[in-house]
């Protein structure tokens, strides 16, 4: 495994050096989270082959607006988690496959083999967290054993059409999934011994997230079809009225601490927030480098600031839900994930 | 983002070029095919031709300028044996640096992990090999990312057999790369054996394929990798003489460029043929990458079976191929489709084409008529029609992507012409092929509202005697060929804007250039239902232009549009074709079906689908490449 700069906030049994720093850098001393971010710097790094000096890969927030990159050098990280009982255990999404630590991100292996590729998605089962879910372009793969070996778990998903965008496992009942394909939503609540399709769409959902509040609400948003919303843990779906839906919708974001908050985030539409529960959808985009391109969004569990990345902008940080925003760090990236890890447990 | 991958022949060889004066062979006047066969006169001249590319890059090593000493350089003064100190010295600086370009970075540091094996300092290996554990090079994921990626893979495993995991840049040890890597080279040479090459043709990445298939040969231990190297060069240089006309690459082409579509020669292909068969004048920089084949070029024959298909023009022949699509990860019935491809070859001409549709994304190119000319430097010998046609949609189905960057950013990633609406290179969907021998049949129908709804019909700058005739036919000569061009809906004039890079600090810019009447033509027909016949011959078949005009003239031509564009034609070589947009094209009566085509078809290259095995042949000559029995077997047929 190659040696690499540790996840400081991962590691047990830091050093006192590393102990201080952790001290020095908290972000607010409510915090009970730490931001990990996947990014790149430079569109064109990610373009196979391409000459790039910089770091890129997996980033980790140590003041307000400031990062600092840990792990690999990689340009096409696109998803990460961790495991609930052990955050030294995290799992990245790559071009390349799917990259584990066991050790806080002091070493790394790409756990899975030639034929996973372009891992869109990962996902630990917090109930039963030996077991990870790696969405790809070609359907679903699941480990039992915290990445060590890896099985196709596509049983009930179409032969074509199961193009995996996102993987979400319930935070309540385990082996309870739902993942994002080309064709819908997918569930399966046998640990992916079997899927059935709760929605049917004609393009690729992009994204699907549990409420932090009631475990039977979902969110989904997607390409052609708009926001969903699903009230009955991921049975059945409604069309969220007041979302557009001509253009792609790329990810949608919960506020763990105000269930009224909701956000998503859009190439063409930029931010769209709601504040009222999702009845009433509207633009925060002023003050943004641009009023679209929004790649990704995500509210911070401890204080509901709003972040959104701005396609090879960087970060953006609002602190009234998108009325007024200040760059938030990480200028000229582009940020395809959002990672919130607990800090209780270590 | 993850498209593109072009690279670097396109932006190595703008900088190599300009680094030295001229090239012996690329500068100098055209080769003459020599008439002598024999072994040591052929293997004499192959070498001599790797000892020129060799020696070009060494003289490119400016002493006052280190980053003119790079990779190219430290390869090819290890393969000539010189300055091993000052190579190693330069070694042990480039490892300081960080490292980039994933698996394009991977290959030429093992061909000079191999090469420098009795010939750098124990630093400098040492250097290079903790670049293998500190350096991540993505996969990559194009099928010619994976065999420079595997390749690699499976021989630096090799040269270090027993490492551990955490002497590699992905925690796997030396055995467990090495197993992947075998895996997955297996895999995909069963899946070229079987169902046909993917990224087939391809007038740059060919070199991508080549070069790893050569190192295999050169450096694998195993000896089945070792001669499954050796069968897959043979396999791809058997394929490339087969569809190269005095050197030339034509159509189609899984994967080309702007440049190279109507400038054939330009290109890295060329290299190759000149390489290996001497028939044709390299590309500038020996098209960037020809340095890592020309390294352990010694190490590879040409086997004259395929020496001499690649140089004898003696006998018009016509093959029939099924290679397949990349991969199509979603709004797809299927994973990969077919391609069924046809060449046909004259000594003055080659006609090429595959059946339409979406090969790969950006960068196909799906039928032409190129004619042979006395120096092809320049000259853009080529005829051919498009849609230019451009759809996220599309572009989601083979890369992995959210929809609304990809076109915006392909354009700044040095491919410009994917989104506008004068481009000649790409498929459609809308675009149905069908060829006979050397007529070609290519329908249009594009529903309203699609994206550039109009046809573009190549007219080159190298036609002379383009004639509009009242027949509705335009006539040109182009070489010693003769050709006709028939559009079936009313078309206008546009000149053909070529792409001049501008200085950028962000991205590739460019900026349209109009060379006026001196430059290309574009034949514009602005409407959905459409079609274009193209028509070949000798010039040698006719008494003079017009007597060629006449035969045109004189064949029976039906077509229509509405409420699909068909077509009833009888053909210069007296075929009685009927070509519908939505059914099975005929000829003389005879249904065409697709299905029955073989992995190859022909005088030269014969195989079975899912045969593994591939028969070459010329004359008397026959190579066997046998991937079931991994064996190598030539013979000389009974008169």
């Amino acid at each position: 495994m190659i040696t690499s700069t540790p996840l400081p906030r991962l590691g047990l049994g830091l050093a006192a050096g590393l102990l201080g720093f952790l001290l020095a850098g908290t972000v607010s001393v409510a915090a009970t989270h730490d931001l990990y971010l996947c990014g790149a710097f430079n569109n064109g790094s990610r373009v196979m082959g391409s000459k790039d000096g910089s770091s890129n890969g997996v980033f980790v927030r140590t003041a307000p607006g400031t990062f600092s990159h840990v792990g690999l050098n990689y340009p096409l990280a696109i998803s990460a988690t961790f495991d609930p009982r052990d955050p030294r255990v995290f799992y990245v999404a790559c071009l390349s496959g799917v990259l584990r630590t066991l050790d806080g991100g002091a070493t790394w292996r790409l756990v899975t083999g030639w034929d996973e590729t372009e891992v869109k998605s990962i996902a630990v089962d917090p109930q039963e967290p030996d077991t990870v879910y790696a969405g790809l372009p070609d359907g679903l793969v699941v480990s039992r054993d915290r990445g060590k070996t890896w099985q196709r778990a596509e049983r009930g998903l179409p032969e074509r059409g199961k193009y995996t965008q996102v993987v979400q496992a319930d935070r309540v009942k385990r082996g309870r999934v739902l993942i994002g394909c080309e064709t819908g939503i997918y569930l399966t609540e046998d640990a992916a011994k079997t899927w059935r399709r709760v929605l049917a769409t004609q393009e690729t959902v992009d994204d699907i997230q549990q409420s932090p509040h009631d475990p039977k609400v979902w969110l989904s948003v997607t390409q052609s079809a708009g926001a969903l919303i699903s009230r009955d843990g991921g049975l059945t779906w409604q069309k969220i009225a007041g979302v557009p839906s001509e253009k792609a919708l790329y990810n949608v974001a919960f506020d763990a601490r105000n269930a009224q908050r909701l956000a998503i985030a859009s190439w063409t539409y930029g931010l769209l927030a709601s504040e009222d529960g999702g009845m009433t959808w509207t633009p925060r985009v002023t003050g943004l480098p641009e009023k679209s391109r929004v790649w990704r969004t995500a509210i911070d569990p401890d204080n509901g600031d709003l972040y959104v990345a701005v396609f090879g902008q960087g970060l953006f940080v609002s602190s009234d839900f998108g009325l007024t925003w200040r760059p938030g760090g990480m200028e000229g990236s582009s940020i395809q994930t959002f990672t919130f890890v607990p800090k209780s447990g270590r | 983002m993850t498209m593109k991958r072009t690279l670097l022949f396109l932006t190595f060889l703008p900088a190599l070029w300009l680094t030295v004066a001229a090239q012996p062979a690329s500068t100098g006047p055209m080769p003459v095919a020599a008439p002598d066969l024999l072994l040591d006169a052929r293997r004499a001249a192959y070498l001599a031709r790797a000892q020129e590319t060799l020696q070009w890059y060494v003289d490119s090593i400016k002493p006052d300028n280190p980053a003119t000493f790079n990779a190219g350089q430290i390869a090819a003064k290890l393969a000539l044996r010189q300055d091993a100190a000052q190579v190693s010295a330069r070694v042990v600086e480039i490892m300081k640096g960080p490292q980039s370009q994933d698996m394009f970075w991977m290959f030429p540091w093992t061909a000079i992990s191999f090469l420098g094996r009795d010939q750098l300092t124990p630093e400098a290996k040492a250097a290079i090999r903790d670049a293998w554990r500190t350096y991540f090079p993505m996969r990559g994921d194009t099928e010619n990312h994976w065999a420079m990626y595997y390749t690699s893979l499976y021989l630096m495993t090799e040269l270090y057999p027993d490492d551990p995991a955490s002497s590699w840049f992905n925690g796997k040890s030396s055995a467990e790369n090495r197993a992947e890597a075998r895996d997955y080279l297996l895999h995909w040479m069963d899946l070229a054996t079987t169902i046909g090459q993917g990224e087939f043709n391809p007038t740059h990445y060919i070199g991508e394929y080549a070069i790893p298939m050569l190192y295999l040969t050169t450096w694998a231990r195993d000896p089945e990798m070792r001669i499954r190297g050796h069968m897959k060069l043979d396999w791809i240089f058997a394929d490339l003489a087969e569809n190269s006309l005095d050197g030339m690459l034509r159509g189609p082409n899984a994967r080309t460029d702007d440049t190279s579509v109507i400038q054939r020669w330009f290109a890295l292909a060329t290299y190759f043929n000149w390489q290996c068969f001497g028939n044709t004048a390299p590309p500038p920089g020996y098209g960037g990458f020809g340095i890592y084949f020309a390294v352990a070029a010694a190490n590879y024959e040409v086997p004259e079976v395929i020496h001499r298909i690649a140089t004898d023009r003696g006998h018009d022949y016509l093959q029939k191929d099924l290679k397949r699509t990349r991969r199509r990860w979603r709004y797809s019935d299927v994973l990969v489709a077919p391609v069924y491809k046809t060449n046909y070859m004259r000594r003055d001409y080659a006609v090429g084409s595959c059946q339409g549709g979406l090969i790969d994304p950006i960068q196909s190119h799906v039928w032409d008529v190129t004619w042979a000319v006395p120096d092809p430097r320049g000259v853009h010998n080529t005829m051919f029609s498009a849609h230019p046609y451009s759809s996220s949609q599309v572009m989601q189905t083979y890369f992995t992507e959210f929809p609304d960057h990809m076109i915006e950013l392909l354009a700044s990633q040095g491919k410009p012409s994917y989104d506008v609406p004068d481009k000649i290179l790409g498929g459609s969907p809308f675009e149905k092929v069908f060829q006979d021998l050397d007529t070609v049949i290519a329908l249009y129908d594009i529903p309203a509202g699609t994206r550039f709804p109009r046809i573009n019909g190549y007219f080159s700058k190298d036609l002379v005697n383009v004639t509009e005739d009242k027949s509705g036919w335009i006539f040109a000569q182009g070489g010693n060929t003769y050709l006709a061009y028939r559009p079936l809906a009313a078309y206008h004039w546009e000149h053909l804007l070529g792409y001049k890079q501008v200085t950028s600090t962000s991205g590739y810019k460019w900026e349209r250039v109009d060379r006026g009447e001196q430059g290309d033509k574009l034949l514009v027909s602005p409407h959905l239902k459409n079609g274009t016949i193209v028509q070949a011959a000798s010039v040698s078949e006719f008494k003079d232009f017009a007597a060629f005009q006449a035969a045109i003239r004189a064949l029976p031509l039906e077509f229509s549009l509405e409420p699909v564009p068909v077509v009833k034609m009888k053909s210069l070589r007296g075929q009685e074709i009927v070509f519908a947009y939505d059914a099975a094209p005929k000829v003389n009566g005879k249904k065409i079906d697709y299905s029955k085509w073989k992995l190859f078809e022909g005088p030269h290259l014969n195989a079975e689908k899912g045969s593994r095995r591939l028969a070459i042949t010329h004359g008397r000559l026959e190579r066997v490449l046998d991937f079931n029995t991994l064996t190598i077997t030539d013979r000389v047929k009974p008169e």
